[in-house]
């Protein structure tokens, strides 16, 4: 029992560092980043280069993994999203983007760093155990800490810096942020970058234990989405819980369920149809708080 | 005394279909000048061409003696124009802190942004009281109060006021009349302020401009129009 939700803790943390990413893209662009897999992907590509190419250390693959994913989505918001939003009159074109920006990444993340699945070195070595409750690879417990640093630091800009507060502001009311005098431009920019260097982060994290390959970006977008959906998308609360109740329900199914089969996802699946029917807008649907 | 703004023959459309026919208005320094008129007059067009919101499309507009046209809203509010927007739009889940902070988003002086916070706060104690809660959670009146506290962070030296009175109760109305004359009094800001409630509107401003279908019907004191027949069979009831 125990085990399990370490289990779902530790996922929990690495997703919602992927969904508030999303949610924060979404909240302010009113996009759904459909290539958020993707960048995922990349970051860890990333990552692996500069540590198992390059042999260059880990926190230095990881820090780059942040810098190149956020000057990707600098640029995929300057020169795809912002033209499209100015000029069409329509909410499925920036889907249609979405949708060819993540084949797109996925032929170039083909063409850099090939098909095959891609590890890095372990990071440290040794194990945790107490008395076989609870076993957890040390590793583990530094990327988990690693990830919910990262949501802590997250969560201070968004609420404490002039930066982040304009994000929240736009995010609420443009038409009022505008008033004040926020760039909407500028800001879109900023927040699609960040969004995309919190992917780019969790890839970097990701490969070091799990390995990483150019496969897992659609279902890892998909995730993404669900962890959104039930916890209300636009909302930071809402992607963390979100995060942490996919990861644990994984952790739980990987574990009860492999008796039936691999059917953990298929019962997520039904469980997320009947709470939707229920409650559409999420557990804490509403705009960014 | 300067005109701090001058709106000069300015035409304004929205998707080909003109809400402003060669609007001349102007403002002087320390003035409180109110806009009159029905829904779609154009009397919020006037307000958001000088935001930058909306694009004119022929005129000018100029603040301070600069031209102003053609800048985008965050320039216009650095230069000292700030906006309360017709329906409050605070920020909802944002603390009535954070909601005053946007106000001075434009500002760099940091110890000079905390004198205004306190003055804002001293002029509307209720804030105060309120400070850490999310301003979603306070009444239309008290939001009202917190929009105006907003723009007063800006600094302005012009203060725009699209419809203050609009959804508050009858007797918060008074309150926020006299906050309007008590900071255009203290603060040295000269304010345009659009209104339907006319009579409020007429006693508090210097001089009022009448709007009708995109274009300036009529424009005077205010105490010369509160007793003009047209402006009150038009504007003021009949009564």
């Amino acid at each position: 029992m125990e085990q399990i939700l370490v289990n779902g803790l530790y996922l929990g943390a690495q997703y919602a560092l992927i969904a508030l990413g999303l949610t924060l893209i979404f909240s302010l662009m009113n996009v759904l980043n459909f290539a958020h897999g993707q960048m995922y992907v990349f970051g860890g590509f990333v990552t692996y280069t500069v540590v198992a190419q390059l042999g260059l250390p880990f926190i230095v693959g990881l820090l780059l993994s942040a810098v190149v994913l956020g000057v990707m989505g600098a640029l995929i918001e300057k020169f795809l999203f912002r033209p499209v939003i100015a000029r069409s009159k329509r909410e499925e074109s920036t889907m249609l983007l979405a949708a060819g920006i993540a084949f797109f990444l996925d032929a170039v993340i083909l063409l850099l760093f090939g098909e095959k699945q891609r590890g890095i070195p372990k990071i440290v070595d040794g194990v945790f155990n107490w008395d076989f409750r609870i076993v957890i690879p040390y590793d583990r417990i530094l990327i988990f800490v690693l990830a919910i640093s990262a949501i802590v630091a997250f969560i201070m800009y968004m609420q404490y810096s002039k930066t982040g507060r304009a994000m929240r502001a736009l995010a609420q009311d443009r038409v009022a942020a505008e008033l004040m005098g926020v760039d909407v431009k500028y800001y879109s920019m900023i927040g699609f970058a960040l969004g995309a260097m919190l992917a780019g982060l969790v890839g970097g994290l990701l490969v070091s234990i799990t390995g990483i390959n150019l496969g897992m970006g659609g279902p890892a977008s998909i995730k993404a989405f669900m962890m959104i959906m039930i916890g209300g998308a636009g909302v930071i609360s809402g992607a963390i819980a979100g995060g942490f109740i996919l990861g644990m329900m994984e952790s739980v199914g990987l574990t009860l369920l492999a008796v039936y089969g691999d059917i953990t996802y298929l019962v997520i699946f039904v469980m997320l149809m009947i709470f939707l029917s229920i409650r559409p807008q999420g557990l804490m649907g509403k705009p960014w708080g | 005394m300067e005109n701090i703004l001058t709106f000069d023959n300015v035409e304004l459309y929205y998707d080909h279909v003109y809400a402003l026919k060669r609007v001349s208005i102007e403002v002087k320094e320390g003035e409180t000048v109110a806009l009159i008129g029905a829904n779609g007059a154009g009397k919020s067009s006037i307000l958001r061409a000088i935001t930058g919101l909306s694009a004119i499309k022929s005129g000018s507009i100029h603040f301070m003696g600069e031209q102003i046209n053609g800048e985008n809203a965050a320039g216009i509010v650095k230069r000292g124009i700030a906006m309360v927007p017709e329906g409050r739009r605070v920020f909802p889940y944002m603390s009535i802190k954070d909601n005053l902070l946007m106000g001075a988003f434009t500002r760099d002086d940091k110890a000079e942004v905390k004198n205004t916070l306190d003055s804002v706060l001293e002029r509307f104690p209720r804030l105060r009281e309120r400070y850490k809660q999310s301003a979603g959670t306070l009444s239309g009146g008290e939001q009202q109060m917190m929009v105006i506290g907003r723009a007063l962070m800006a600094k302005p030296r012009l203060l725009l006021l699209d419809e203050p009175s609009l959804g508050i109760a009858p007797k918060l109305v008074q309150d926020i009349a006299r906050s309007i004359v008590a900071i255009n009094r203290d603060e040295k800001v000269s304010v345009l302020l659009v209104e339907q409630n006319s009579r409020m509107a007429l006693s508090i401003s210097n001089r009022a401009y009448a709007m009708s279908t995109g274009s300036v019907a009529l424009t005077g004191d205010s105490k010369d129009l509160m007793t003009d027949d047209r402006i009150k069979a038009a504007y003021l009831g009949g009564a």
